[in-house]
């Protein structure tokens, strides 16, 4: 009896190194790979929400870590900066709860208004949310807008047929905004 | 099933006379699911084909060396392990993997990786088993295909590819219940209804229950 469950343990234990060592390995050969295209994906949504102030985009790693202890969804901060370096705005890179997750960023200026945002990836349903993550006349009108909190149905409109995904973006907008008062009430 | 079992015949028979989806009715979760784009049924094919042929050959290597009172934790750690490989392969291309990232996981419970290890590849020879991997995966991504071509056609009015689009009706008004969970329902249900006529057909004189 002990020698069969030793037996049993051992073959088990076996298939278990030789699993994990080739996923060890898999991980080592693409993990720089996936570090390096998320970085680029958080860097080209920054640039985008940040261009209408023109500012470039800095990523702060310091900054991220800084925050996630009060925001653990915030996956990424810029700092936007204008020709002679000073710092004139931020983009935040963060998930929200739409119907499932929404990852996206928003760029806020000095002011506490929001300079633009873009969805980077949803999960949403085609054809429903997931159109009205790309609708240019319900991500528009965030622009603009803050410092104070918005409300979906009273100050945002939102999309017929999407109330999740308006609501999750909404709440997006409104974590990049309470981000940017934490850090103006910070400095 | 006294027949002697040929490569061929191995491999074709997971396209219709046992095809994991419309006769065996295995892992329909993911594909009711994902079936609303075409691209991400391109991808998911490609993926359950790659882990279940990988799966079925080293089980089918190693089934003499698997004792029958654990072979469901090895058969899972085996699957889990390449559907691991391909998660993280699918992590470089973001893309792909913005689509796909919450089914990826979900193959390991797939049960028509499981239930092939299980059912087949744990008493077969090396060919056999490669060659049941490749049938049955195709026979689900062929299923999956057109589900999504359906689905997405008649959903939202045009298929698009890596933002390209390949046909369009020319409408946006279009049952959106298609894309939605009764449309899977529905578009499964008429395919599989579809399939049976058809194979009742082909053998006049059989009624099957």
């Amino acid at each position: 009896m002990t020698r069969n469950v030793l037996n049993l343990g051992l073959r088990l234990f076996l298939v278990c190194v030789v699993a994990a060592v080739g996923l060890g390995f898999t991980y080592s050969v693409v993990k720089n790979r996936i570090a390096e295209q998320e970085r680029k994906q958080r860097a080209e949504a920054a640039e985008a929400v940040l261009a209408s102030i023109e500012a470039m985009p800095q990523e702060d790693p310091d900054l991220v870590s800084s925050l996630q202890g009060d925001f653990p969804d915030l996956t990424g901060a810029f700092e936007g900066l204008d020709g002679s370096g000073e710092t004139i705005g931020y983009a935040f890179v963060l998930k929200s709860k739409g119907y499932n997750f929404i990852t996206m960023a928003v760029g806020v200026d000095a002011r506490g208004r929001v300079t633009g945002i873009k969805v980077v990836t949803n999960e949403e349903t085609p054809g429903l949310g997931a159109a009205a993550a790309e609708k240019p006349e319900f991500l528009g009108q965030f622009e603009g807008r803050g410092p104070e909190p918005l409300a979906l149905g009273e100050n945002v409109d939102g999309v017929s047929s999407a109330t999740y995904t308006s609501r999750g973006i909404t709440n997006g907008v409104n974590m990049a905004l309470e981000i940017w008062r934490y850090l103006s009430e910070r400095s | 099933m006294e027949k002697e079992r040929t490569l061929w015949g191995e491999f074709i028979k997971g396209f219709i006379t046992t095809n994991p989806l419309l006769v065996l009715m295995v892992g329909l979760c993911s594909s009711l699911a994902i079936s609303t784009k075409v691209e991400n049924c391109i991808f998911m094919g490609l993926a359950v084909i790659f882990v279940l042929t990988c799966s079925n050959i080293i089980i089918s290597l190693i089934r003499n060396f698997i004792p029958d009172q654990i072979r469901i934790p090895i058969f899972i750690v085996v699957i889990a392990s390449f559907v691991t490989i391909v998660d993280l392969t699918l992590k470089t291309v973001p893309a792909v993997y913005e689509r796909l990232g919450v089914w990826i996981p979900l193959i390991v419970v797939n049960c028509i990786i499981l239930a092939r290890a299980e059912g087949y590849a744990s008493s077969a020879k090396l060919m056999h088993a490669m060659m049941d991997g490749l049938g049955i995966g195709l026979g689900y991504t062929c299923v999956l295909l057109i589900m999504s071509v359906f689905r997405e056609l008649f959903g939202t009015g045009k298929i698009v590819i890596f933002k390209r689009t390949i046909i369009s009706l020319g409408t946006s008004k279009m049952p959106v219940i298609l894309i939605l969970f009764p449309g899977a329902f529905i578009t499964f249900a008429l395919f599989s209804a579809l399939l049976q006529w058809y194979q009742q057909r082909r053998k006049p004189g059989t009624r099957e229950g």
